[in-house]
Protein backbone atom coordinates (compact mmCIF):
# COMPACT_ATOMS: atom_id res chain seq x y z
CA UNK A 1 0.00 0.00 0.00
CA UNK A 2 2.77 2.73 1.26
CA UNK A 3 4.25 1.39 -2.28
CA UNK A 4 0.77 3.32 -4.04
CA UNK A 5 1.49 6.53 -2.09
CA UNK A 6 3.21 9.41 -3.89
CA UNK A 7 6.22 10.01 -2.53
CA UNK A 8 5.64 13.25 -2.47
CA UNK A 9 2.98 12.93 0.21
CA UNK A 10 5.99 11.48 2.54
CA UNK A 11 7.57 14.22 1.65
CA UNK A 12 5.00 16.58 2.92
CA UNK A 13 4.94 14.88 6.86
CA UNK A 14 7.08 17.04 8.78
CA UNK A 15 8.53 15.55 11.57
CA UNK A 16 6.81 18.32 14.08
CA UNK A 17 3.63 17.01 12.44
CA UNK A 18 4.33 13.03 12.82
CA UNK A 19 4.69 13.91 16.52
CA UNK A 20 1.96 15.82 17.07
CA UNK A 21 0.28 13.29 15.53
CA UNK A 22 1.62 10.84 17.72
CA UNK A 23 1.10 12.27 20.87
CA UNK A 24 -2.74 12.75 19.97
CA UNK A 25 -2.57 8.95 19.26
CA UNK A 26 -1.03 7.83 22.80
CA UNK A 27 -3.76 10.48 24.49
CA UNK A 28 -6.30 8.79 22.70
CA UNK A 29 -4.94 4.96 23.83
CA UNK A 30 -4.93 6.38 27.41
CA UNK A 31 -8.20 7.88 26.93
CA UNK A 32 -9.82 4.60 26.14
CA UNK A 33 -7.77 2.43 28.50
CA UNK A 34 -9.08 4.93 31.03
CA UNK A 35 -12.45 4.38 29.86
CA UNK A 36 -11.99 0.70 29.59
CA UNK A 37 -11.26 0.94 33.49
CA UNK A 38 -13.91 2.78 34.17
CA UNK A 39 -16.17 0.23 32.22
CA UNK A 40 -14.65 -2.48 34.17
CA UNK A 41 -15.30 -0.75 37.14
CA UNK A 42 -19.03 0.09 36.61
CA UNK A 43 -19.85 -3.53 35.28
CA UNK A 44 -18.38 -4.51 39.13
CA UNK A 45 -20.26 -1.88 40.71
CA UNK A 46 -23.54 -3.24 38.21
CA UNK A 47 -22.43 -6.80 39.63
CA UNK A 48 -22.26 -5.99 43.11
CA UNK A 49 -25.90 -4.03 42.88
CA UNK A 50 -27.33 -7.25 41.32
CA UNK A 51 -25.80 -9.41 44.21
CA UNK A 52 -26.80 -6.94 46.89
CA UNK A 53 -30.18 -6.98 45.02
CA UNK A 54 -30.56 -10.31 45.21
CA UNK A 55 -29.87 -10.42 48.74
CA UNK A 56 -32.36 -8.04 49.70
CA UNK A 57 -35.37 -9.34 47.77
CA UNK A 58 -34.30 -12.85 49.73
CA UNK A 59 -34.34 -10.92 53.42
CA UNK A 60 -37.53 -9.35 52.30
CA UNK A 61 -39.44 -12.93 51.09
CA UNK A 62 -37.84 -14.47 54.57
CA UNK A 63 -39.75 -11.68 56.65
CA UNK A 64 -42.67 -11.44 54.98
CA UNK A 65 -43.11 -14.97 55.52
CA UNK A 66 -41.82 -14.84 59.33
CA UNK A 67 -44.15 -11.80 59.96
CA UNK A 68 -46.95 -14.22 57.92
CA UNK A 69 -46.00 -16.90 59.98
CA UNK A 70 -45.77 -14.92 63.53
CA UNK A 71 -49.07 -13.37 62.65
CA UNK A 72 -50.63 -17.17 62.37
CA UNK A 73 -49.46 -17.50 65.76
CA UNK A 74 -49.43 -14.77 67.28
CA UNK A 75 -53.07 -14.14 69.95
CA UNK A 76 -54.53 -11.05 68.32
CA UNK A 77 -53.14 -8.03 69.98
CA UNK A 78 -52.24 -7.49 73.43
CA UNK A 79 -55.10 -8.52 76.03
CA UNK A 80 -57.24 -6.01 77.11
CA UNK A 81 -56.72 -4.56 80.31
CA UNK A 82 -60.44 -5.19 81.60
CA UNK A 83 -62.14 -8.02 82.17
CA UNK A 84 -65.10 -9.64 83.37
CA UNK A 85 -65.86 -12.97 83.74
CA UNK A 86 -69.14 -14.49 85.13
CA UNK A 87 -68.71 -17.98 86.75
CA UNK A 88 -70.54 -19.67 89.33
CA UNK A 89 -73.05 -22.69 90.17
CA UNK A 90 -76.56 -24.46 90.40
CA UNK A 91 -77.79 -26.44 92.62
CA UNK A 92 -81.16 -28.30 93.01
CA UNK A 93 -81.31 -30.70 96.31
CA UNK A 94 -84.12 -33.21 97.59
CA UNK A 95 -84.13 -34.12 101.03
CA UNK A 96 -86.42 -35.90 103.35
CA UNK A 97 -85.25 -35.65 107.15
CA UNK A 98 -87.39 -38.65 109.95
CA UNK A 99 -90.60 -37.58 110.88
CA UNK A 100 -90.70 -34.95 107.75
CA UNK A 101 -92.07 -35.20 104.27
CA UNK A 102 -89.50 -35.17 101.60
CA UNK A 103 -89.64 -33.04 98.92
CA UNK A 104 -87.50 -30.77 96.97
CA UNK A 105 -86.07 -28.39 99.28
CA UNK A 106 -83.79 -25.90 97.77
CA UNK A 107 -83.35 -24.34 94.09
CA UNK A 108 -80.04 -22.27 94.13
CA UNK A 109 -78.34 -20.39 91.68
CA UNK A 110 -74.92 -18.72 92.71
CA UNK A 111 -73.23 -16.67 90.00
CA UNK A 112 -69.98 -15.20 91.21
CA UNK A 113 -68.79 -12.17 88.99
CA UNK A 114 -65.16 -11.66 89.10
CA UNK A 115 -64.17 -7.98 87.34
CA UNK A 116 -60.30 -7.94 86.84
CA UNK A 117 -59.44 -4.44 86.19
CA UNK A 118 -55.45 -4.34 85.58
CA UNK A 119 -53.14 -7.07 85.94
CA UNK A 120 -53.58 -6.61 90.05
CA UNK A 121 -56.94 -6.11 91.08
CA UNK A 122 -59.87 -8.11 91.12
CA UNK A 123 -63.23 -7.59 92.34
CA UNK A 124 -65.16 -10.55 93.32
CA UNK A 125 -69.01 -11.22 94.56
CA UNK A 126 -70.78 -14.25 95.30
CA UNK A 127 -74.70 -13.96 95.21
CA UNK A 128 -77.08 -16.19 95.81
CA UNK A 129 -80.60 -16.55 94.59
CA UNK A 130 -82.29 -19.53 96.56
CA UNK A 131 -85.73 -20.82 96.44
CA UNK A 132 -86.35 -22.49 99.84
CA UNK A 133 -89.27 -24.85 101.02
CA UNK A 134 -91.28 -22.65 102.30
CA UNK A 135 -91.64 -21.06 98.79
CA UNK A 136 -89.16 -17.90 99.82
CA UNK A 137 -86.83 -16.51 97.20
CA UNK A 138 -84.18 -15.46 99.16
CA UNK A 139 -81.18 -13.16 97.29
CA UNK A 140 -78.26 -12.36 99.34
CA UNK A 141 -74.69 -11.69 98.55
CA UNK A 142 -72.17 -14.66 100.04
CA UNK A 143 -69.19 -12.75 99.35
CA UNK A 144 -68.22 -9.08 97.79
CA UNK A 145 -64.44 -8.26 98.27
CA UNK A 146 -61.93 -6.29 96.72
CA UNK A 147 -58.39 -8.16 95.72
CA UNK A 148 -55.38 -6.51 95.05
CA UNK A 149 -51.98 -8.04 94.13
CA UNK A 150 -49.29 -5.69 96.07
CA UNK A 151 -46.46 -7.48 95.47
CA UNK A 152 -45.07 -11.33 94.76
CA UNK A 153 -45.91 -12.11 98.56
CA UNK A 154 -49.31 -10.10 99.85
CA UNK A 155 -52.02 -9.44 98.39
CA UNK A 156 -54.65 -6.73 100.13
CA UNK A 157 -58.32 -7.99 100.41
CA UNK A 158 -60.88 -6.36 101.31
CA UNK A 159 -64.92 -5.97 101.45
CA UNK A 160 -67.20 -8.97 102.73
CA UNK A 161 -64.78 -11.31 102.61
CA UNK A 162 -64.62 -15.02 103.01
CA UNK A 163 -62.99 -16.16 106.49
CA UNK A 164 -60.24 -18.56 106.39
CA UNK A 165 -61.47 -20.32 109.77
CA UNK A 166 -60.42 -23.27 108.47
CA UNK A 167 -60.66 -24.46 105.26
CA UNK A 168 -64.63 -25.18 104.56
CA UNK A 169 -66.10 -21.87 104.14
CA UNK A 170 -63.55 -20.44 101.56
CA UNK A 171 -63.67 -23.76 99.88
CA UNK A 172 -66.91 -24.30 98.97
CA UNK A 173 -69.62 -24.52 95.88
CA UNK A 174 -71.83 -26.76 95.06
CA UNK A 175 -69.86 -28.55 92.37
CA UNK A 176 -66.65 -28.46 95.28
CA UNK A 177 -68.06 -29.84 98.15
CA UNK A 178 -68.70 -33.67 97.93
CA UNK A 179 -71.81 -33.53 100.49
CA UNK A 180 -74.72 -31.16 99.99
CA UNK A 181 -74.85 -29.73 103.46
CA UNK A 182 -71.68 -28.41 105.26
CA UNK A 183 -70.34 -30.11 108.13
CA UNK A 184 -72.02 -29.11 111.61
CA UNK A 185 -69.12 -26.97 112.90
CA UNK A 186 -69.32 -24.57 110.08
CA UNK A 187 -72.46 -24.66 109.26
CA UNK A 188 -73.12 -23.65 112.85
CA UNK A 189 -70.30 -22.51 115.07
CA UNK A 190 -68.01 -20.92 112.51
CA UNK A 191 -68.30 -17.70 110.70
CA UNK A 192 -68.59 -18.19 107.10
CA UNK A 193 -67.80 -14.16 105.81
CA UNK A 194 -66.66 -11.24 107.55
CA UNK A 195 -66.76 -7.38 106.56
CA UNK A 196 -63.23 -6.09 107.42
CA UNK A 197 -59.63 -6.28 105.80
CA UNK A 198 -57.01 -8.86 104.76
CA UNK A 199 -53.34 -9.54 104.40
CA UNK A 200 -52.45 -13.31 102.57
CA UNK A 201 -49.96 -14.43 100.23
CA UNK A 202 -48.02 -17.62 100.36
CA UNK A 203 -44.26 -18.00 100.27
CA UNK A 204 -42.77 -21.17 98.01
CA UNK A 205 -40.11 -22.97 99.91
CA UNK A 206 -37.60 -24.88 98.02
CA UNK A 207 -38.54 -25.65 94.31
CA UNK A 208 -40.81 -28.74 94.46
CA UNK A 209 -44.26 -26.75 94.87
CA UNK A 210 -44.31 -26.73 98.98
CA UNK A 211 -45.24 -23.66 100.39
CA UNK A 212 -46.05 -21.97 103.44
CA UNK A 213 -49.41 -19.92 103.20
CA UNK A 214 -50.64 -16.98 105.65
CA UNK A 215 -53.64 -14.88 105.82
CA UNK A 216 -54.66 -12.31 108.44
CA UNK A 217 -57.18 -10.05 108.81
CA UNK A 218 -59.67 -7.20 110.59
CA UNK A 219 -63.52 -7.74 110.75
CA UNK A 220 -66.03 -6.15 112.59
CA UNK A 221 -66.77 -10.11 113.93
CA UNK A 222 -69.67 -11.64 115.67
CA UNK A 223 -72.36 -9.15 117.12
CA UNK A 224 -75.31 -9.24 118.89
CA UNK A 225 -77.73 -10.53 116.81
CA UNK A 226 -81.09 -8.65 117.47
CA UNK A 227 -80.60 -5.06 118.64
CA UNK A 228 -84.19 -5.09 120.08
CA UNK A 229 -84.14 -7.37 122.20
CA UNK A 230 -80.74 -6.48 123.62
CA UNK A 231 -78.57 -8.86 125.67
CA UNK A 232 -82.13 -11.28 125.91
CA UNK A 233 -80.17 -14.55 126.13
CA UNK A 234 -77.17 -12.88 128.50
CA UNK A 235 -79.87 -12.16 131.10
CA UNK A 236 -81.40 -15.31 130.89
CA UNK A 237 -80.08 -18.03 133.62
CA UNK A 238 -81.19 -20.71 131.55
CA UNK A 239 -79.33 -20.99 127.98
CA UNK A 240 -81.89 -23.98 127.20
CA UNK A 241 -84.63 -21.55 127.23
CA UNK A 242 -83.78 -19.80 123.66
CA UNK A 243 -80.37 -19.42 121.58
CA UNK A 244 -78.19 -17.00 122.52
CA UNK A 245 -78.05 -13.45 121.43
CA UNK A 246 -74.98 -14.15 118.68
CA UNK A 247 -75.06 -13.42 115.40
CA UNK A 248 -71.92 -14.83 113.73
CA UNK A 249 -72.74 -12.92 110.42
CA UNK A 250 -70.40 -10.44 111.82
CA UNK A 251 -71.27 -8.34 108.82
CA UNK A 252 -72.53 -4.68 108.75
CA UNK A 253 -74.57 -4.23 111.82
CA UNK A 254 -74.63 -1.05 113.87
CA UNK A 255 -71.88 -0.03 115.58
CA UNK A 256 -72.43 -0.75 119.29
CA UNK A 257 -73.38 -4.20 118.54
CA UNK A 258 -69.78 -5.29 119.13
CA UNK A 259 -67.42 -2.29 120.62
CA UNK A 260 -64.46 -2.86 119.24
CA UNK A 261 -63.30 -5.16 115.35
CA UNK A 262 -61.87 -8.75 115.98
CA UNK A 263 -58.95 -9.98 114.29
CA UNK A 264 -57.72 -13.65 113.29
CA UNK A 265 -55.61 -15.49 110.99
CA UNK A 266 -54.56 -18.89 109.48
CA UNK A 267 -51.19 -20.11 108.52
CA UNK A 268 -50.89 -23.04 106.38
CA UNK A 269 -48.04 -25.61 105.20
CA UNK A 270 -48.89 -27.60 102.05
CA UNK A 271 -46.32 -30.28 101.03
CA UNK A 272 -46.60 -32.08 97.66
CA UNK A 273 -44.22 -34.25 97.16
CA UNK A 274 -45.73 -35.16 93.75
CA UNK A 275 -48.84 -34.27 91.03
CA UNK A 276 -51.87 -35.22 93.54
CA UNK A 277 -49.98 -36.25 96.28
CA UNK A 278 -49.98 -33.70 98.79
CA UNK A 279 -50.69 -32.78 102.95
CA UNK A 280 -51.57 -29.01 103.56
CA UNK A 281 -51.83 -28.68 107.21
CA UNK A 282 -53.61 -25.23 108.70
CA UNK A 283 -53.98 -23.41 111.84
CA UNK A 284 -56.02 -20.14 112.51
CA UNK A 285 -58.16 -18.57 115.21
CA UNK A 286 -59.96 -15.23 115.47
CA UNK A 287 -60.73 -13.05 118.44
CA UNK A 288 -62.87 -10.18 119.49
CA UNK A 289 -65.54 -8.75 121.64
CA UNK A 290 -69.28 -9.28 121.06
CA UNK A 291 -72.43 -8.17 122.30
CA UNK A 292 -73.26 -4.65 123.05
CA UNK A 293 -71.15 -4.12 126.62
CA UNK A 294 -68.10 -4.76 125.36
CA UNK A 295 -66.99 -7.12 128.11
CA UNK A 296 -67.22 -10.43 126.60
CA UNK A 297 -65.26 -12.13 124.47
CA UNK A 298 -65.57 -14.34 121.20
CA UNK A 299 -62.75 -16.29 120.03
CA UNK A 300 -62.27 -19.68 117.65
CA UNK A 301 -59.38 -21.87 117.27
CA UNK A 302 -59.41 -24.17 114.47
CA UNK A 303 -56.97 -26.64 113.17
CA UNK A 304 -57.35 -28.30 109.38
CA UNK A 305 -55.81 -30.80 107.25
CA UNK A 306 -56.29 -32.84 104.34
CA UNK A 307 -54.64 -35.41 102.11
CA UNK A 308 -54.65 -36.63 98.45
CA UNK A 309 -53.14 -40.04 97.90
CA UNK A 310 -53.55 -40.42 93.95
CA UNK A 311 -55.89 -38.70 92.23
CA UNK A 312 -58.43 -40.80 93.44
CA UNK A 313 -58.36 -40.60 97.12
CA UNK A 314 -59.07 -37.32 99.58
CA UNK A 315 -59.13 -37.01 102.71
CA UNK A 316 -59.56 -34.12 104.95
CA UNK A 317 -60.95 -32.45 108.53
CA UNK A 318 -61.28 -29.88 110.77
CA UNK A 319 -61.50 -29.70 114.64
CA UNK A 320 -62.90 -26.45 115.84
CA UNK A 321 -63.56 -24.73 119.32
CA UNK A 322 -65.29 -21.53 119.85
CA UNK A 323 -65.45 -19.64 123.35
CA UNK A 324 -67.85 -16.78 123.93
CA UNK A 325 -68.80 -15.12 127.59
CA UNK A 326 -72.11 -14.22 128.49
CA UNK A 327 -72.98 -12.04 131.78
CA UNK A 328 -75.82 -15.37 133.04
CA UNK A 329 -74.40 -18.28 132.34
CA UNK A 330 -70.12 -17.98 132.07
CA UNK A 331 -68.12 -18.97 129.02
CA UNK A 332 -70.11 -20.76 126.68
CA UNK A 333 -67.55 -23.66 124.38
CA UNK A 334 -69.35 -24.57 121.65
CA UNK A 335 -66.91 -27.50 120.04
CA UNK A 336 -66.46 -29.89 116.98
CA UNK A 337 -64.75 -31.55 114.55
CA UNK A 338 -64.98 -33.60 111.20
CA UNK A 339 -63.23 -36.07 108.39
CA UNK A 340 -64.00 -36.96 105.68
CA UNK A 341 -62.98 -39.36 102.98
CA UNK A 342 -63.16 -39.80 99.30
CA UNK A 343 -62.36 -42.27 96.45
CA UNK A 344 -62.92 -42.37 92.95
CA UNK A 345 -63.72 -45.68 91.70
CA UNK A 346 -62.07 -44.82 88.75
CA UNK A 347 -59.17 -45.74 90.60
CA UNK A 348 -59.79 -49.21 90.38
CA UNK A 349 -59.63 -49.34 86.71
CA UNK A 350 -62.40 -51.71 86.44
CA UNK A 351 -62.90 -49.99 82.71
CA UNK A 352 -66.89 -50.30 83.84
CA UNK A 353 -69.01 -46.79 82.00
CA UNK A 354 -70.96 -46.07 85.13
CA UNK A 355 -68.80 -47.45 87.73
CA UNK A 356 -65.90 -45.48 86.59
CA UNK A 357 -67.61 -42.03 87.24
CA UNK A 358 -68.77 -42.82 90.61
CA UNK A 359 -67.33 -41.74 94.09
CA UNK A 360 -67.94 -42.88 97.32
CA UNK A 361 -67.80 -40.45 100.30
CA UNK A 362 -68.79 -41.01 103.90
CA UNK A 363 -68.32 -38.36 106.91
CA UNK A 364 -68.17 -38.23 110.26
CA UNK A 365 -69.39 -35.09 112.27
CA UNK A 366 -69.52 -34.42 116.22
CA UNK A 367 -71.06 -30.99 117.16
CA UNK A 368 -71.34 -29.83 121.48
CA UNK A 369 -73.25 -26.27 120.79
CA UNK A 370 -72.34 -25.19 124.09
CA UNK A 371 -76.17 -25.11 124.79
CA UNK A 372 -76.83 -28.77 125.96
CA UNK A 373 -77.21 -30.34 122.52
CA UNK A 374 -74.63 -32.82 121.41
CA UNK A 375 -74.93 -34.34 117.68
CA UNK A 376 -72.74 -37.33 116.35
CA UNK A 377 -73.47 -37.42 112.45
CA UNK A 378 -72.34 -40.39 110.40
CA UNK A 379 -73.12 -39.71 106.03
CA UNK A 380 -72.31 -41.84 103.49
CA UNK A 381 -73.16 -41.45 99.93
CA UNK A 382 -71.92 -41.28 96.68
CA UNK A 383 -71.45 -38.82 93.73
CA UNK A 384 -72.28 -39.40 90.23
CA UNK A 385 -70.22 -37.35 87.62
CA UNK A 386 -72.26 -36.43 84.50
CA UNK A 387 -68.82 -33.97 83.65
CA UNK A 388 -66.27 -33.15 85.75
CA UNK A 389 -68.48 -29.79 86.97
CA UNK A 390 -72.14 -31.88 86.38
CA UNK A 391 -72.92 -33.93 89.25
CA UNK A 392 -75.27 -35.67 91.29
CA UNK A 393 -74.90 -36.49 94.92
CA UNK A 394 -76.92 -38.93 97.12
CA UNK A 395 -76.08 -39.00 100.83
CA UNK A 396 -77.77 -40.81 103.91
CA UNK A 397 -77.46 -39.41 107.89
CA UNK A 398 -77.43 -41.29 111.05
CA UNK A 399 -77.46 -38.54 113.63
CA UNK A 400 -77.54 -39.69 117.56
CA UNK A 401 -78.58 -35.78 118.77
CA UNK A 402 -79.64 -34.98 122.40
CA UNK A 403 -80.37 -31.94 123.88
CA UNK A 404 -82.83 -28.97 123.30
CA UNK A 405 -81.83 -28.76 120.07
CA UNK A 406 -81.76 -31.95 118.68
CA UNK A 407 -81.69 -32.93 115.13
CA UNK A 408 -83.47 -35.75 113.74
CA UNK A 409 -82.55 -39.31 113.91
CA UNK A 410 -81.53 -39.67 110.23
CA UNK A 411 -82.27 -37.16 106.68
CA UNK A 412 -81.22 -38.54 103.18
CA UNK A 413 -80.32 -35.52 100.65
CA UNK A 414 -79.92 -35.66 96.59
CA UNK A 415 -79.02 -32.64 94.69
CA UNK A 416 -77.96 -31.81 91.15
CA UNK A 417 -75.33 -29.49 90.94
CA UNK A 418 -73.31 -27.85 88.45
CA UNK A 419 -70.31 -25.68 88.26
CA UNK A 420 -69.87 -23.06 85.24
CA UNK B 1 -65.45 -15.50 137.78
CA UNK B 2 -65.99 -11.56 136.24
CA UNK B 3 -62.09 -11.33 137.43
CA UNK B 4 -60.87 -14.47 135.40
CA UNK B 5 -63.23 -13.32 132.25
CA UNK B 6 -61.04 -10.43 132.50
CA UNK B 7 -58.15 -11.82 132.59
CA UNK B 8 -58.83 -14.26 129.68
CA UNK B 9 -59.94 -11.29 127.70
CA UNK B 10 -56.46 -9.54 128.00
CA UNK B 11 -54.90 -12.35 127.44
CA UNK B 12 -57.15 -13.32 124.39
CA UNK B 13 -56.40 -9.70 123.19
CA UNK B 14 -52.31 -9.74 123.61
CA UNK B 15 -52.36 -13.18 121.85
CA UNK B 16 -54.47 -11.85 119.02
CA UNK B 17 -52.20 -8.32 118.55
CA UNK B 18 -49.12 -10.43 118.88
CA UNK B 19 -50.17 -12.94 116.50
CA UNK B 20 -51.31 -9.67 114.33
CA UNK B 21 -48.25 -7.70 114.55
CA UNK B 22 -46.07 -10.82 113.85
CA UNK B 23 -48.00 -11.47 110.73
CA UNK B 24 -48.17 -8.31 109.29
CA UNK B 25 -44.45 -7.73 110.02
CA UNK B 26 -43.45 -10.64 108.50
CA UNK B 27 -45.56 -9.58 105.39
CA UNK B 28 -43.93 -6.30 104.86
CA UNK B 29 -40.93 -7.60 105.31
CA UNK B 30 -41.37 -9.61 102.64
CA UNK B 31 -42.81 -7.25 100.66
CA UNK B 32 -39.67 -5.09 100.87
CA UNK B 33 -37.45 -7.79 100.53
CA UNK B 34 -34.96 -8.16 98.06
CA UNK B 35 -34.85 -11.73 95.97
CA UNK B 36 -31.81 -13.73 96.69
CA UNK B 37 -28.61 -12.72 95.02
CA UNK B 38 -27.38 -15.40 92.72
CA UNK B 39 -24.12 -17.05 94.15
CA UNK B 40 -22.09 -17.23 90.91
CA UNK B 41 -18.81 -18.30 91.50
CA UNK B 42 -19.30 -20.17 94.91
CA UNK B 43 -16.59 -22.36 95.77
CA UNK B 44 -19.50 -25.01 96.84
CA UNK B 45 -19.99 -27.60 93.35
CA UNK B 46 -23.55 -27.87 92.69
CA UNK B 47 -25.40 -30.46 94.37
CA UNK B 48 -25.76 -33.92 92.13
CA UNK B 49 -29.33 -34.24 91.95
CA UNK B 50 -30.30 -33.04 89.52
CA UNK B 51 -33.79 -30.36 89.67
CA UNK B 52 -35.74 -29.17 87.29
CA UNK B 53 -38.03 -26.15 88.18
CA UNK B 54 -41.71 -27.15 88.16
CA UNK B 55 -43.29 -26.33 84.63
CA UNK B 56 -46.69 -24.50 84.93
CA UNK B 57 -48.05 -27.86 83.83
CA UNK B 58 -46.87 -29.40 86.79
CA UNK B 59 -47.79 -26.48 89.03
CA UNK B 60 -51.37 -27.15 87.77
CA UNK B 61 -51.53 -30.36 88.64
CA UNK B 62 -49.80 -30.16 91.70
CA UNK B 63 -52.75 -27.35 92.94
CA UNK B 64 -55.77 -27.13 90.63
CA UNK B 65 -57.42 -30.36 92.05
CA UNK B 66 -56.91 -30.43 95.54
CA UNK B 67 -59.99 -27.89 95.94
CA UNK B 68 -61.91 -28.99 93.40
CA UNK B 69 -62.29 -31.46 90.27
CA UNK B 70 -60.00 -29.96 87.35
CA UNK B 71 -61.13 -27.53 85.16
CA UNK B 72 -59.57 -27.73 81.46
CA UNK B 73 -57.62 -24.95 79.69
CA UNK B 74 -60.20 -25.06 76.99
CA UNK B 75 -62.79 -24.28 79.23
CA UNK B 76 -62.27 -20.07 79.32
CA UNK B 77 -60.26 -17.91 77.10
CA UNK B 78 -56.82 -16.14 77.61
CA UNK B 79 -58.40 -13.26 78.84
CA UNK B 80 -60.74 -15.56 81.22
CA UNK B 81 -58.31 -17.45 82.32
CA UNK B 82 -56.41 -14.22 83.48
CA UNK B 83 -58.97 -13.21 85.84
CA UNK B 84 -59.73 -16.67 87.42
CA UNK B 85 -56.24 -16.89 87.84
CA UNK B 86 -56.06 -13.84 90.03
CA UNK B 87 -59.26 -15.43 91.77
CA UNK B 88 -57.46 -18.62 92.33
CA UNK B 89 -54.56 -17.19 93.40
CA UNK B 90 -55.75 -15.54 95.90
CA UNK B 91 -58.18 -18.17 96.93
CA UNK B 92 -54.86 -20.69 97.42
CA UNK B 93 -52.22 -18.38 98.21
CA UNK B 94 -50.09 -18.89 95.77
CA UNK B 95 -46.94 -17.51 95.19
CA UNK B 96 -46.35 -15.37 92.42
CA UNK B 97 -44.08 -17.15 90.09
CA UNK B 98 -46.33 -20.49 90.71
CA UNK B 99 -49.36 -18.46 89.26
CA UNK B 100 -47.32 -16.80 86.21
CA UNK B 101 -46.24 -20.33 84.82
CA UNK B 102 -50.08 -21.93 85.64
CA UNK B 103 -51.72 -18.50 83.80
CA UNK B 104 -48.67 -19.26 81.19
CA UNK B 105 -49.80 -23.09 80.54
CA UNK B 106 -53.90 -22.16 80.61
CA UNK B 107 -53.13 -19.66 77.83
CA UNK B 108 -50.96 -21.71 75.61
CA UNK B 109 -54.61 -24.14 75.35
CA UNK B 110 -57.10 -22.14 76.19
CA UNK B 111 -60.61 -21.43 73.73
CA UNK B 112 -61.41 -18.87 71.86
C1 LIG C 1 -57.81 -23.26 97.88
C2 LIG C 1 -58.72 -24.00 97.08
C3 LIG C 1 -58.61 -23.84 95.58
C4 LIG C 1 -57.52 -24.10 94.79
C5 LIG C 1 -56.15 -24.60 95.22
C6 LIG C 1 -57.93 -23.83 93.43
N1 LIG C 1 -59.24 -23.45 93.39
FE1 LIG C 1 -60.33 -23.04 91.75
N2 LIG C 1 -61.95 -22.68 92.89
C7 LIG C 1 -62.00 -22.74 94.28
C8 LIG C 1 -63.34 -22.41 94.72
C9 LIG C 1 -63.79 -22.37 96.17
C10 LIG C 1 -64.10 -22.16 93.56
C11 LIG C 1 -65.60 -21.87 93.42
C12 LIG C 1 -66.10 -20.71 94.02
C13 LIG C 1 -65.53 -19.42 93.54
O1 LIG C 1 -65.19 -19.25 92.37
O2 LIG C 1 -65.48 -18.55 94.37
C14 LIG C 1 -63.20 -22.33 92.44
C15 LIG C 1 -63.58 -22.15 91.12
C16 LIG C 1 -62.77 -22.34 90.03
C17 LIG C 1 -63.20 -22.21 88.65
C18 LIG C 1 -64.60 -21.88 88.16
C19 LIG C 1 -64.75 -20.47 87.82
C20 LIG C 1 -64.80 -19.58 89.02
O3 LIG C 1 -64.09 -18.59 89.01
O4 LIG C 1 -65.55 -19.86 89.96
C21 LIG C 1 -62.11 -22.44 87.87
C22 LIG C 1 -62.04 -22.41 86.38
C23 LIG C 1 -61.01 -22.74 88.77
N3 LIG C 1 -61.44 -22.68 90.07
C24 LIG C 1 -59.73 -23.04 88.35
C25 LIG C 1 -58.66 -23.29 89.21
C26 LIG C 1 -57.30 -23.46 88.77
C27 LIG C 1 -56.81 -23.39 87.34
C28 LIG C 1 -56.56 -23.70 89.88
C29 LIG C 1 -55.06 -23.92 89.98
C30 LIG C 1 -54.29 -22.76 90.08
C31 LIG C 1 -57.47 -23.68 91.03
N4 LIG C 1 -58.72 -23.43 90.57
C32 LIG C 1 -57.09 -23.94 92.34
C33 LIG C 1 -60.97 -23.10 95.10
C34 LIG C 1 -59.69 -23.43 94.69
Amino acid sequence: MGVALPPRATAAVTDEDFNALKNQVQQLNSTVQGLQQEHQQDQQTIQQLRDQLGQTQTLATNAVQKAEAAQAQATPGPSARHNFTMAGDAEVQFSKAAGQHGGFALADFAPIFLYRANDNILFEAGFDTSLDSGGNTTFSMSFGQLDYVWNDYVTVVAGDMLLPLGTYNIRSAGWLTKIPDAPLVDDQILPGSGVGAQLRGGIPIGDTGQMLTYSVYGVNGPGAGDSTTGDAFQSTNSPSVGSPNLDLGGNLTSPNEHPDPSGGGRVGWFYPWKPHYDVELGISGQSGEWGYVGNHLWSAAVLDAAVHISPYFEAKGEYANTWYGTDASGTIHPHGWWVQASYKLAGLNLELPVVNDLELVGRYDRLNDGLGTKTDRYTAGLVYYFTDTLWFESDYEYLSSHGPNAMPPNEVIAQISYGF
Amino acid sequence: MKLIQRKQRTVGWRATTLLGAAVIGLSLALAQAQPPAKSGGSKKPEPKKVRHDLTGEELYQINCNRCHSERYPTEFTAAQWQTIMLEMRVRANLPAEQSRKILEYLQQDSGN
